[in-house]
């Protein structure tokens, strides 16, 4: 089946040339053109270069008439199955179809019909096959602690898997935050020692689509550039493709202005809430979220947390659990010394000062037989 | 290294000990100045030393700001006094009544109170910086400043003056990296807290025990201090 | 070793009362702008927080671990005999210790007591100026710098009882006042002597002089000296105790009135006897009726003005009771100069300056200010509390050429007194 063309195959599933151009246009929208690499590295004709700019929308959709669908491997570790979920109810039938119709699943545990040793037979028949063509989308973190016995599959470990999976892959999309830096499992005290995928495979190209879950959107926009351009967007320097993941929440956010007005919600059910007031007060992380959550939102562009009266957590962030409580305000220390510590530090130092004062207190009485003698 | 585990790092642990450094190295000061030993007062007093003390901090505090042109200090060396001023009430504002610090106030106390709206936070932060490189080349002209500045000095404006301006960077996002910026604010805060007990800055805990000496003194005399 | 000397002094003086205050100096260098000798020179090392380096290097260097820490890295410069030499100058000649730094000073630093500090380490290390310290051994050795001995003493008193045909009663046991002139008045301003007799006598007031403690004036607390502070200051007091007074009344001397005062009982025990000023117990007098002035008895001679002390006014708080009396004396010419009060201008000659022949040219020009001040106001004479001030008055007066009259408060309530 994937032998055929991309083109083809929308063909068999009915869409009209017409429609198939305007996913295309969602498609531009969504990668971000802007970022894309020059045409003859990735691989397409020079000549549709004058195109590029006028019509990035007829670029991409002779791109994807005539290539062939790309064969994707689907793993799962230490994870909710919240970003697969994220992807098959986005709603969004434009874009999510036209990836989906663009690549071939070939290996996903929670989608597939198969099980157990059919499905295990037919990922490494895809492995195979499709050896350094395919693309590996991790979700979830591995734990490799006590050699990672904390997740396994069919008797195998996460660690085993992921390595051996990642040999023949073209490259790795890690989606979400637990792919990505480790996630939930990963936070304080990190019992299993959950890893992100890119901390482990270091050989092969990873992208880190973090969120929790990552934005459908992010996923497959990612998926589609690699379709389109047979390579990687633009990364920064957390592997984060920059076309999603290039500006804060707080950049972009709807309730900015109230943040620069000092007009803050104090409570979840005060007067300001009410007025849609800033959350900053209320532990809001968005002015050091790198996402773009307040742009693309969810469920067809309806919302996002902040906008409906929540807080950003600050989910495509590394260590997000850790890094202060949801509801603690995005500016205040991470760890503030407890009544301890402090007290601790009030008794060193006043033991320090007594001891310094009497030695000064000596020295004091001194000061008349030192110079006696120096005289 | 990047920016962000920097920020972490800044945030975090290093944070913790700045201020843990910070409250031992203050103990330290006053506890070490304030065991030195205080002689009675064995003088009969005439007024109140009580009301001497009080006038004292009043004056400092509620009227020579307000009507500055009495005090030849303001005739004769305006620039030290308003810069002063306006440097010291900027600072008050920003780290007292600005949104994000009074959210540090609350982490570390558990307990905050308001913020005052981001336009006014914001200018008077703009003063409190621009009265501070009025106080800099002030160091440099006035020739009784030239005198007294010596490294030490410098280092102390240096040390204030960091933290001020990547702050204020950050709030208007010179750049768009924020997280960066913050890195930047709170490694310098970091090292101003840890700075602060081995400098002059501490002076604003010392500022109580002069200007109740002279008011003490002044009340002691039955004079207005 | 000097240096040493002085640094020891330091180190042994410095307390609480002086570290807090050294610690809380953020050295804004507002303190210049209050003090007149840096006003008219312009030198910056007039500066009074300047004056008092030596002691802040000391503290620094030998209490706190930045000191040590700069002393073991050769970051500070330690302290020479030339610095000694160099900051005897400008802690003895440029500096009245009038205390108006303190008025200004942000913090609220008490600069006066911390250069008195300052001097105590120079006299330890026998950095005085010559010219003052030749002042405290006259008055070490015969009881007053201006050369008042016993005999000048009896003769003096002699004249200006006869002079002035009026009663000067001499050791009087069971008296209630002791009377103790500085040797300025006595051998400069007889008059004040006899006005101050003459107020006295009309009051009522059972009072005496004392031949043992004829001198109020303080050369040591200038230089700085604490033991001989101690023994001068000694002398009025078991003078006062032997004669059983109450009440000790220090005429017309503002150094002495602050020695006296407001800083004997920290350095000695001293007997439970009331301690004042000539210009508060006019007051008094003026108060409570027991002298009647003629009002307006200075009215139609021009306008005349009030010289506030620093010692008798800022720092010992007579600050009403002149003006109620000049009120009653020329309310229709008494005018204010401005500062005033307790923040007026220094005359610039206190603190021993005007005992230091070098120091006479910052003398004069610091003095320049106060001719500002005075003929701001078109004032025609001068009043002042103070014989120190009044000598550095009439010294300026003649140097300068100026036309006016200087007056001591007490001489101008005796001449309106009521008989």
């Amino acid at each position: 089946m994937p032998e055929e063309t991309i083109g083809q195959h929308l063909k068999k599933q009915g869409i009209s040339r017409r429609d198939f151009v305007k996913m295309c246009g969602v498609l531009v929208g969504a990668m971000g053109m802007k970022f894309a690499p020059p045409l003859e590295e990735s691989g397409l004709p020079a000549q549709l270069n004058n195109v590029r700019d006028s019509a990035s929308a007829n670029l991409i959709a002779n791109a994807l008439e005539t290539k062939q669908r790309v064969p994707v491997i689907w793993l799962e570790f230490s994870d909710c199955a919240g970003c697969s979920e994220a992807i098959t109810r986005s709603q969004s039938p434009t874009l999510v179809d036209l990836v989906l119709n663009t690549i071939t699943i070939e290996y996903h545990e929670t989608l597939s019909a198969a099980a157990g040793f059919q499905a295990e037979k037919a990922k490494e028949d895809a492995m195979k096959k499709y050896a350094g063509k395919y693309i590996l989308v991790v979700e979830g973190s591995i734990p490799v602690a006590n050699d990672g016995v904390y997740c396994t599959i069919g008797g195998r470990t996460a660690l085993d898997l992921l390595k051996e999976t990642a040999k023949g892959a073209a490259a790795i999309i890690s989606t979400g935050n637990c792919a990505s830096f480790g996630g939930l499992p990963r936070a304080n005290p990190n019992p299993t020692d959950a890893k992100g995928v890119w901390e482990l495979i270091t050989d092969k190209p990873v992208v880190n689509i973090p969120g929790c879950p990552a934005i459908p959107e992010a996923t497959t926009g990612t998926i589609a550039h690699f379709v389109v351009f047979g390579g990687l967007p633009e990364l920064d320097n957390l592997h984060r493709p920059k076309t999603f993941y290039a500006q804060t929440i707080h950049d972009r956010c709807l309730r900015r202005p109230f943040y620069e007005a000092g007009k803050f919600a104090e409570s979840f059910d005060d007067e300001g809430a009410k007025k849609g007031y800033c959350l900053y007060k209320l532990g809001c992380k968005g002015p050091t979220t790198y996402s773009s959550c307040a742009t693309i939102k969810w469920d067809q562009g309806l919302s996002f947390p902040i906008q409906s009266g929540h807080p950003c957590l600050g989910c495509t962030e590394p260590n997000f659990w850790d890094g202060g409580g949801f509801y603690q305000g995005q500016s205040a220390p991470l760890a503030p010394p407890t009544v301890t510590m402090a007290g601790a530090a009030v008794a060193a130092g006043a033991v320090l000062g007594v001891g310094a004062a009497l030695a000064n207190q000596v020295q004091k009485k001194g000061a008349h037989a030192e110079e006696k003698k120096e005289g | 290294m990047n920016w962000e585990s920097t920020l972490e790092f800044a945030r975090g642990p290093f944070f913790q000990v700045a201020l843990l450094v910070f409250i031992a190295g203050m103990t330290y000061r006053l506890v070490a100045v304030l065991a030195l030993g205080w002689k009675a007062d064995k003088v009969k007093s005439k007024g109140s030393k009580v009301n001497g003390i009080a006038m004292s901090f009043a004056k400092g505090i509620l009227i020579w700001p307000f009507i500055p042109w009495v005090k030849n200090t303001f005739t004769r060396n305006p620039i030290t006094y308003l810069a002063g001023g306006l440097f010291h009430l900027g600072l008050f504002v920003v780290i007292f009544l600005g949104a994000a610090h009074v959210l540090v106030w609350k982490s570390l106390l558990g307990f905050a109170w308001f913020s005052l709206p981001q336009p006014i936070v914001d200018w008077l932060a703009a003063g409190a910086i621009v009265a501070m490189i009025a106080l800099f080349i002030n160091r440099l002209v006035n020739p009784v400043l030239k005198l007294l500045t010596g490294p030490a000095e410098w280092l102390n404006w240096l040390v204030v003056f960091l933290p001020m301006v990547s702050g204020y960077a950050m709030t208007h996002h010179v750049i768009p990296e924020y997280d960066t910026l913050f890195a930047i604010h709170m490694l310098t805060v970091d090292v101003l807290l840890i700075w602060i007990p081995l400098s002059r800055i501490s002076h604003f805990m010392f500022y109580f025990f002069s200007k109740a000496i002279h008011g003490s003194d002044f009340g002691k005399r039955a004079v207005t201090p | 070793m000097k240096s040493q000397t002085v640094i020891n002094t330091f180190v042994e003086k410095t307390g609480a009362y002086v570290a807090a205050q050294l610690e809380a100096c953020t050295r804004c260098g507002m303190c210049a702008e209050a003090c007149h000798f840096y006003q008219s020179s312009g030198n910056p090392e007039f500066a009074p927080v300047w004056k008092i380096e030596l002691l802040r290097r000391a503290y620094e260097q030998r209490f706190t671990p930045v000191g040590k820490f700069k002393v073991a890295f050769k970051l500070d410069k330690p302290v020479t005999d030339e610095d000694i030499a160099h900051w005897s100058f400008i802690d003895y000649q440029a500096c009245t210790m009038c205390n108006k730094c303190s008025m200004v000073c942000p913090m609220g630093i008490n600069l006066g007591p911390l250069i008195h500090t300052v001097r105590e380490g120079l006299s330890d290390a026998q950095a005085v100026p010559a010219d003052l310290k030749a002042a405290v051994n006259k008055q070490e050795e015969i009881g007053s710098p201006l050369g008042v001995t016993d005999d000048v003493f009896d003769s003096r008193i002699e004249w200006v009882a006869d002079e002035w045909e009026i009663e000067m009663p001499m050791d009087v046991k069971g008296a209630d006042t002791l009377v103790v002139f500085s040797s300025i008045e006595i051998m400069k301003f007889p008059n004040n002597l006899a006005a101050i007799a003459k107020i006295l006598n009309a009051a009522g007031e059972k009072w005496t002089l004392s031949k043992k403690g004829r001198e109020v004036v303080n050369f040591g607390f200038y230089e700085g000296n604490d033991k001989l502070t101690k023994e001068f200051m000694n002398r009025v007091f078991s003078a006062a105790k032997e004669l059983g007074v109450k009440k000790i009344v220090v005429t017309e001397c503002g150094h002495a009135y602050d020695a006296l005062r407001w800083t004997s009982a920290n350095l000695m025990d001293v007997p439970e006897i009331e301690i004042t000023h000539i210009a508060g117990l006019l007051g008094e007098y003026v108060k409570s009726g027991r002298i009647k002035l003629k009002p307006g008895a200075l009215d139609g001679n021009g306008t005349i003005t009030f010289h506030d002390a620093c010692k008798i006014q800022r720092r010992g708080s007579h600050i009403q009771e002149p003006r109620d009396i000049l009120n009653i004396l020329a309310p229709k010419s008494f005018r204010e100069m401005t500062p005033n009060k307790e923040e007026s201008i220094c005359c610039s000659g206190g603190g021993g300056v005007i005992a230091i022949k070098e120091a006479d040219p910052i003398r004069y020009a610091s003095f320049e200010l106060k001719i500002d001040q005075v003929n701001k106001v078109g004032a025609k004479t001068v009043a002042m509390a103070c014989s120190n001030c009044r000598l550095q008055f009439t010294d300026c007066v003649q140097h300068f050429n100026l036309d006016w009259k200087v007056a001591g408060l007490s001489q101008l309530v005796a001449d309106a007194l009521v008989e």
